[in-house]
């Protein structure tokens, strides 16, 4: 896009372009500061940390911030998801709060321009008083095409008859790990010469191992017509709690 | 789970890919003459598009080809004769050769689809821009990516103008100086 967008500064007659080709991942990584509109702040669905002494928080502080002090900001982030996005902000010691952060494995890290001062100075909202919210929460938003956990599950209980549940995984490995109840297993290289198996009247719910093949198969089956979603989750994590049943 | 989010990572080569100036040099492309058109898809088993998936348990890669309402995902199988696997990494383009063995496609070889500059644009790294941004050197950095990515996460300074915007305001969206420094960038060659 960036190139696009220089080739068409080109032609409309501007003599000084560069393109910077690396782009936004290669700047985060090189550890510089990067900064989220106060908008997405307000309205994404992020994490919005203060770090700043939790006295100073109280004061007043950003609306729906978590106030963590420094200090303690990697305990807390401990059990975020690291595909959240992070929003910092704070005083002098934030830049060292996104690196630490991000070396943390957190993809997302960013910061409120101009931190707080700026935040206020914009006429956004802020909150003073004591902090109820300790614990850190963030559910991550279903993307396109992915099925929830729940219903998920519904369909592997049995619960939900409407749905077929298709196992994208090779034989080896369902012989080896065993598979969820109302499951077919169609690996994924067998998926386009065996999709007359499946039923276009039903829902169906792909899942591998951890997403990857789901993804893939999800895509080749919403091609040929099917209503299909897929499970991005890693099957062994506690959060699915699907009963395996040897085939 | 950190797949959701590289799916959402705009692609600067995606739309190298659409735009026609950068379509030229892909065999299979449309082409003037309809017969040598013909002739290059039937040799050369080649796709060129963005990859979406590569599952190394399956030993399968999809890659999305084609425009518009024409986007297919073909599925294509490698093995250890497969060169540059490393190179097909989801949501980066790519150019996949392969040969047909019975009814599965097996890649032979994968190689990256790197970005081309326009013709008189130079490129700029990291170091050199942190220079420029230091030193309050005068120029327009502009974000070319989706308008959401740009909310979330933004270079210093960074003004938000994604692609269509630009077709659509055109001059209008930059700066009256013509020869002003304008930086472009967005997601990166990913």
């Amino acid at each position: 896009m960036s190139t696009t967008n220089a080739g068409l500064a080109k032609k409309l007659g501007y003599k000084n372009i560069l393109v910077y080709l690396d782009g936004e991942p290669a700047w985060s990584k090189a550890n510089l500061p990067t900064y989220s509109t106060n908008n997405f702040i307000k309205t994404g669905n992020v994490v919005l940390v203060d770090i700043r002494p939790s006295a100073i928080a109280v004061q007043a502080r950003i609306k729906g911030a978590y106030s963590v002090p420094y200090e303690d900001l990697e305990d807390r982030l401990d059990d975020v998801p690291r595909n959240a996005p992070i929003v910092l902000y704070g005083d002098d010691e934030v830049m060292d709060a996104v690196i630490d952060t991000r070396e943390e494995g957190f993809n997302f890290v960013s910061l409120v321009e101009g931190g707080f001062n700026g935040w206020l100075l914009a006429g956004e909202p802020v909150e003073t008083g004591p902090i109820f919210n300790t614990e850190i929460k963030w559910v991550r938003k279903l993307g396109k095409g992915e099925v929830s956990v729940a219903d998920f599950r519904k369909a592997a209980t049995g619960e939900d008859k409407d749905a077929v549940i298709v196992d994208a995984r090779t034989k080896e490995e369902v012989a080896e790990l065993g598979m969820f109840k109302n499951t077919i297993n169609i690996p994924l290289d067998e998926l386009s010469a065996r999709m007359n198996e499946l039923p276009k009247d039903k829902k169906i719910y792909v899942h591998c191992s951890t997403g990857a093949r789901a993804d893939m198969a999800y895509n080749e089956l919403v091609n040929n017509g099917f209503n299909v979603k897929f499970l991005l989750l890693n099957i062994s994590d506690a959060e699915c709690d699907c009963e395996i049943i040897r085939p | 789970m950190r797949k959701t989010f590289l799916k959402l990572v705009p692609l600067c080569l995606m739309v190298a890919l659409i735009n026609p100036a950068f379509a030229a040099d892909q065999g299979g492309k449309p082409s003037v003459n309809q017969q040598t058109q013909q002739s290059q898809q039937k040799e050369a088993n080649v796709y060129t598009g963005q990859i979406v998936g590569k599952s190394e348990k399956a030993k399968t890669v999809s890659i999305e080809v084609g425009k518009g309402d024409q986007v297919k995902t073909m599925m294509l199988k490698f093995d250890e004769q497969t060169k540059g696997v490393d190179q097909a990494v989801k949501g980066h383009a790519a150019i996949i050769k392969f040969e047909m063995r019975g009814n599965n496609k097996y890649a032979t070889e994968i190689k990256p689809k790197l970005a081309k500059l326009p013709e008189g644009v130079t490129e700029i790294k990291t170091e050199t821009l942190q220079e420029l941004l230091k030193n309050h050197t005068d120029m327009f950095l502009v974000d070319a990516r989706p308008a959401s990515r740009y909310g979330q996460s933004h270079l210093p300074g960074a003004v938000s103008i994604p692609v269509a915007l630009l077709q659509k305001k055109q001059a209008a969206a930059l700066p009256l100086n013509k020869d002003k420094l304008i930086v472009f960038y967005c997601g990166g060659p990913t």
